[in-house]
């Protein structure tokens, strides 16, 4: 009887499954990296329609958060400023400048800017902006070195994990109130971090919830 | 092997809680609504006109298509809107609170209205006035849909086309010049009742102007018969302020004082409070209800008459020979055949004991006959003055309907000027009003809708919503209470005193300018400057300005009562099969027919007979036996034959519906329905107002019924949701409290149980903060605001009347009702309508609000495939949307049927639109059918709670956005102190927030010294279906009633579930092995 099959077929099975196991690993890792928060939406940086520079503002001006985002203690939701807060400033800083321009124009015409939303919790996430800064929760642990950022940019994954991770350890992001909006602090070490989170744990009473209702209504 | 659960054996015999006439009659039908997770029909497709199979096509094809357009991989571009120029008091994301006032026809309701970014979302009572004291009720809270109408009038229309501003200020101003040729006496002002102090002042202003000028006052439900009786017994113009505080007995004839806007919420708050019991020896009141047709009053009363409304003249006089009142020519009212004697003595005998402290309660808008003798009554008793009161008011016009009808058809009339209302589709049929408006050469009509009298006016004008205007009313109290807009119109609406001021020749208002102008001659009299400015603000913020109360309590004219009474005394007609008595109600639900295009007031579930989206005629079942009219459940569905009723020579059609506890030989109708308002008044229900002929009266006799020959199907939902009766309610009469405090406890299984024990680990409830509620059932009216103020606030959405025909109507509260009577039948098994049945004929009635119970050990909990619901540590059931997968399992499992499951993207897409195609439903179309709801209906969505999708159970969170916004207020006050408790009662569930009764009560339960733990501490606290060990968060306090033991069929009164008490004879439970049935 005559071979009908070259030897080298017989390597075949082993060389699809070897295949099989390289692609498939392939569309695993894909599927794993390219479709988690971390990189659908960290490193998202829309360009603005106004050309503003927290980096200017916070770091080299020496602004707080709260001048612009003035609702963030107080509300659920830190409110963009309004035109009208750019012009308190602008009307006579820079007034001249071409950057301006969209604001000035905003400003006469009463059209609002169109600022592109970079962080969007889903519709059936009720997050609340007062009731982490004013537990000692800075900016920094969900917006990142938003102060050192030209153009601002997701830092953070803010999926639902990574907020539990905090719901679960808040010693590890608790700092004292007055280094809330200072975004430039850190403890000394991770470790020191921990133990004055402890501490705060302790005395503030914190207790972040990690049932369903905390977030889900 | 499997564990079976088998329930406690429901004893065959005695008296039962029933909530139809199909579980009354044990027909397999209700045994099939008994068995199911949800009604018959809401799971399938053969009530739709759907097979299943075509849907699966559809459903098909349209994930083909959608498969075809890979689109929103990516996340989209939005964008963050922020203001140009920041409000005042703005801060994105909270909430402001505005107060305001809803204008009434018999008192203003006092208002706190909730708004979102300048959207009003939510109305409730202000809670800082002593009327409400921050109550309201289910048409107040659905009134803030009405802003949000679509179909709402939006432009000027003359001639029925469109038109302008600039044309109608040219017509009126031709109206001035007409009218000032003549000193008015060509004009005339048709008005509905807003009780404003600016409209008043305006409309003197006008008639300074116009001396010869007809104002008529006209509200189609008002017979203005208190305002004649008030005259002839006291002499003066005034109405009548009952003080159920004062009133250990009450007897209501024909009053539904608790139920449909009587005398407002002072008598249901004050009725409430002496009715509450906690502890054995607490006093209680009584109510004596007699009612042609079941009221929320007659659900409360300890004894209840039913007699046809034609008749209670006659009672009023037999009560008053018994009471003993001299004076009064009651031989000429007729005997009372056909009502135990013995009910009236004893009755009469029982107010006398409690002379000077009991108070008998004529309808305000029953016959003056009958109003003037229950004022003879009360003088007898020598309740005026202590219980019941007269206010002076001016009579609200100078000319009343017939007049100004009389005027019309004269030809005297060239302007009319309609200020809101619907005349021409309510005026009574008698005065041809229609037609005699055709003869006005120029007429106004200013209304919200582009309804009937739109159609007949020559110019229409768009009317303002009342959170849209500044204005003013007055409370039923006398206060004068201040409206603020919220909002600016949203289709160019004009408000009444904005109109007369045109009218009157002034200029154009700016802002509140007219009701400060009237503020400033009143309240703010003899202040200037600052301290005006204060005032005014101080008026506006509150809400209301208080008043010295101004009741009187004038010298009973008998001479005056005596001679009118006889020229007025007849004998009562003789009902028969042939001669029936038309009784035209209010609804609970649109009441006249103002609320007709409200979406959530047609879903309403009718507080006695369950029915939603339309109106049926009320008949007894054994008058419906007698004349052959059948109302039975056909595959879950409420089946009824359509009859003709002819009265005087008008004719009406509509389907009847027997309802328990009717009198015989009588049909109630509710008036306001098939109004054509917009899009959802057309859905269900026809007119009353045809067969009414005149103003004086509601109420005629003479009526014959014939069958059409044509079956029509009926919303109802009183057997959804059905649980097996083991003792849900629990009452018993104060007696046998007085004796045996927990009796709850002592009911049939809970009496002989042994401890349960639990196969899964109960939650770790170790926060402090432990959520429950309890509900009062002694003070439960079934009123149903709860429903309301529940799906205003939790963004529950309206099915339309074919999905609820399927049982999947969406309220995550429902109020139970059930009636309860003698001799269960338990031989006639069988669809009683068809067979030969035994009729409940005159049974008691019970409600019990129900929603998510959130037990401990919750049962839906176990079988959630997905973890989708939990348990908090505070002890909340929670319900994550974006889990849930949509098994249902969690229903199936819930041994109280709270659950609710969204067959249908009822918020995305229109329910109410048929397609083209067989009439099949939009919803049926899936992605292929129409999306969208109209943006407007949007803008009233509350944005703390989630708007849920197809899919989907959801159900009662206990406001748990209300819970978590308290304890993040707590939070963000404590910054770095340990106070993060929540502080005891701080704040309230919608359905507590609403109920006017102060049945629902909130709170912490673990802390000592909140409402809710009191509550939970009296001793006839009860949980529904406690054998289950399932610690539900919501108990119950058990029915007291207070019977009066001398009154026939007293010994049964609030006796129904003692029955078994202390000898139940059934099985245990859990120990028998499965039979294999299940």
């Amino acid at each position: 009887m005559a071979n009908f099959f070259p030897k080298w077929t017989l390597w075949l099975p082993l060389q699809f499954l070897v295949a099989a196991g390289v692609v498939g690993a392939g569309i695993a890792y894909g599927v794993t990296y390219y479709f988690t928060p971390k990189y659908t939406r960290v490193g998202y940086m829309p360009t603005q329609p106004v050309a503003f520079s927290h980096a200017i503002h916070v770091n080299q001006l020496g602004m707080d958060c709260r001048y612009c985002h003035t609702g963030v203690e107080l509300s659920s939701h830190s409110n963009v400023p309004s035109t009208q807060t750019c012009m308190n400033c602008h009307t006579y800083v820079q007034a001249q400048s071409p950057k301006i321009a969209p604001i000035k124009a905003s400003w006469t015409t009463g059209q609002p800017i169109p600022w592109i939303r970079i962080h969007k919790a889903p519709d059936y996430v009720y997050f609340n902006h007062a009731v982490h800064v004013n537990r000692g929760v800075s900016c920094y642990s969900c917006h990142g070195n938003v102060n050192q950022m030209e153009v601002v940019w997701h830092h953070e994954p803010q999926s639902m994990g990574w907020c539990l991770d905090c719901h679960r350890a808040p010693e590890n992001h608790l700092r004292p109130l007055n280094e809330v909006y200072n975004l430039d602090w850190s403890a000394e070490t991770p470790a020191a971090q921990r133990e004055m989170g402890m501490q705060f744990v302790k005395e503030w009473n914190v207790n972040p919830p990690v049932n369903c209702a905390g977030c889900h209504r | 092997m499997k564990h079976v659960f088998e329930h406690p054996e429901v004893p065959a015999t005695g008296r039962r809680y029933w909530r139809g006439l199909e579980e009354y009659a044990k027909t397999e039908e209700f045994q099939g609504w008994l068995e199911r997770e949800f009604p018959q029909g809401a799971a399938e497709f053969w009530g739709d006109g759907v097979s299943r199979r075509n849907f699966l096509r559809l459903m098909g094809a349209s994930m083909a298509l959608g498969g075809l357009s890979l689109t929103g991989c990516r996340r989209p571009e939005a964008y963050i809107v922020a203001y140009t120029k920041t409000p005042e008091w703005q801060i994105p994301g909270k909430n402001l609170f505005f107060t305001s006032a809803q204008p009434r026809r018999r008192g203003a309701l006092p208002l706190l209205v909730t708004s979102f970014d300048g959207r009003p979302t939510k109305v409730d009572g202000n809670p800082e006035h002593p009327v409400n004291q921050g109550k309201s009720d289910a048409l107040a809270q659905a009134s803030i849909l009405d802003l949000y109408d679509p179909d709402r009038a939006k432009q000027y229309l003359n001639q029925g086309r469109r038109s302008n501003k600039a044309d109608f200020d040219t017509a009126l101003l031709r109206i001035r010049e007409l009218a000032e040729g003549n000193g008015g006496a060509t004009l005339a002002v048709l008005a509905d009742e807003t009780l404003s102090p600016t409209r008043a002042r305006l409309r003197d202003e006008l008639l300074r102007q116009y001396p010869q000028m007809t104002w008529c006052v006209y509200e189609p439900l008002e017979t203005g018969n208190q305002r004649a009786a008030v005259k002839v017994a006291f002499g003066l113009e005034g109405t009548l302020v009952p003080d159920l505080l004062a009133a250990d007995v009450v007897l209501s004839i024909g009053s539904d004082f608790l139920g449909t806007d009587e005398f407002g919420f002072k008598p249901q708050r004050d009725f409430a409070k002496r009715r509450r019991v906690e502890k054995p020896g607490d006093s209680m009141n009584r109510l004596y209800a007699v009612e042609n047709r079941f009221t929320n009053t007659g659900m409360m009363a300890e004894h209840r008459l039913r007699l046809a409304a034609t008749r209670h003249v006659a009672f009023a006089a037999a009560l008053a020979r018994e009471v003993g009142v001299a004076d009064l020519p009651l031989a000429a009212a007729g005997g009372l055949d056909g009502v135990d004697p013995v009910w009236v003595r004893e009755a009469a005998a029982d107010l006398r004991d409690h002379a000077g402290r009991c108070l008998v309660l004529a309808g305000p808008d029953s016959p003056v006959e009958l109003q003037i003798l229950v004022l003879g009554i009360n003088e007898a008793l020598g309740n005026l003055g202590k219980t019941l009161r007269v206010r002076t008011s001016p009579a609200p016009g100078n000319a009343t309907m017939d007049e100004l009808a009389a005027k019309l058809r004269s030809g005297s009339v060239e302007s009319l000027v309609i200020l809101g209302g619907n005349p021409v589709f309510n005026a009574p049929a008698g005065l041809g009003f229609s037609e005699l408006l055709g003869r006005v050469p120029t007429s106004v009509y200013l209304g919200s809708h582009e309804n009937e009298t739109a159609k007949a006016a020559t110019w229409t004008v768009p009317a303002a919503h009342y959170l849209e205007t500044w204005g003013d009313a007055t409370a039923e109290d006398g206060s004068v209470l201040s409206i603020q807009p919220l909002i600016l119109p949203l289709w160019n609406g004009v408000s009444q005193v904005e109109l007369l001021a045109q009218l009157a020749g002034q200029p154009t208002p700016e802002g509140p300018a007219l009701v400060r102008a009237t503020f400033e001659e009143n309240q703010g009299r003899g202040l200037s400057g600052q301290a005006l400015d204060t005032a005014w603000t101080k008026f506006v913020h509150d809400g209301f300005w208080p008043t010295s109360s101004t009741l009187t309590t004038p010298a009973f004219q008998s001479g005056s009562a005596a001679s009118a009474l006889a020229n007025l005394l007849k004998p009562a007609p003789v009902l028969s099969e042939s001669a029936l008595e038309v009784v035209i109600a209010p609804s609970y639900a649109v009441d006249d027919g103002r609320y007709a295009n409200n979406g959530w007031m047609q879903e309403f579930p009718d507080p006695v007979t369950k029915l939603t989206w339309g109106n049926a005629i009320l008949i007894s079942p054994t008058t419906a036996k007698t004349l052959g009219l059948r109302s039975y459940m056909d595959r879950g569905i409420q089946t009824s034959d359509v009859v003709r009723v002819t009265l005087g020579g008008t004719t009406i059609e509509g389907p009847v519906l027997v309802a328990p506890g009717h009198a015989d030989f009588s049909l109630t109708i509710s008036a306001g329905y098939g109004a054509a308002l917009g899009r959802v008044s057309q859905e269900g229900g026809f007119s009353a107002y045809p067969l009414r002929k005149d103003i004086c009266c509601l109420s005629y006799p003479g009526a014959k019924v014939e069958k059409v020959g044509r079956l029509a199907k009926l919303a109802v939902t009183q057997e959804h949701q059905s649980m097996e009766g083991r003792f849900l309610v629990r009452e018993a009469p104060l007696s046998e409290f007085n004796k045996n405090p927990e009796f709850v406890n002592t009911m049939g299984i809970d009496s002989h149980a042994p401890k349960n024990f639990n196969f899964y680990a109960p939650p770790p409830l170790d926060s402090p903060l432990q959520w429950g509620m309890s509900i009062d059932l002694t003070t439960c009216t079934g009123c149903s605001a709860c429903i309301i103020a529940c799906q205003a606030e939790n963004n529950i959405p309206i099915v339309g009347p074919e999905q609820v025909k399927n049982g999947r109507e969406m309220h995550w509260m429902r109020v139970d009702r059930y009636f309860v009577s003698e001799d269960f039948n338990t031989d006639k098994v069988g669809p009683w309508a068809k067979a030969d049945p035994v009729y409940a004929v005159d049974p008691e009635a019970v409600t019990q609000p129900v929603t998510c119970m959130h037990c401990e050990n919750a049962p839906c909990e176990t079988v959630c495939p997905v973890n989708a619901t939990v348990h908090s540590e505070e002890g909340l059931n929670v319900m994550a949307y974006n889990r849930c997968i949509g098994t249902r399992y969690c229903a199936n499992n819930c041994p109280y049927k709270v659950r609710r499951f969204n067959f249908f993207d009822y918020n995305k897409r229109d329910v109410l639109t048929r397609s083209d195609f067989l009439g099949i439903g939009n919803l049926y179309f899936g992605p292929l059918g129409k999306k969208g709801s109209p943006t407007a209906v949007k803008m009233q969505r509350n944005p703390n709670v989630t708007v849920r999708m197809r899919g989907v159970m959801e159900k009662c969170t206990f406001c748990v956005q209300r819970i978590e916004e308290a304890k993040i207020k707590t939070l963000v006050k404590a910054r770095d102190s340990d106070r993060t408790l929540v502080p005891t009662d701080s704040f309230q569930t919608a359905c507590q927030q609403a109920c006017p009764t102060d049945a629902i009560v909130f709170g912490n339960i673990r802390d000592e010294a909140s409402a809710v733990s009191k509550r939970k501490q009296l001793p006839h606290d009860y949980a529904m279906l406690n054998y289950l060990n399932i610690g539900p968060r919501l108990t119950y306090l058990g029915r007291i009633r207070n019977p009066n033991p001398k009154m026939p069929g007293a010994d049964r009164v609030g006796m129904s579930s003692l029955k078994d008490v202390h000898h139940h004879g059934g099985g245990g439970y859990g120990e028998k092995p499965s039979d294999g049935k299940h």
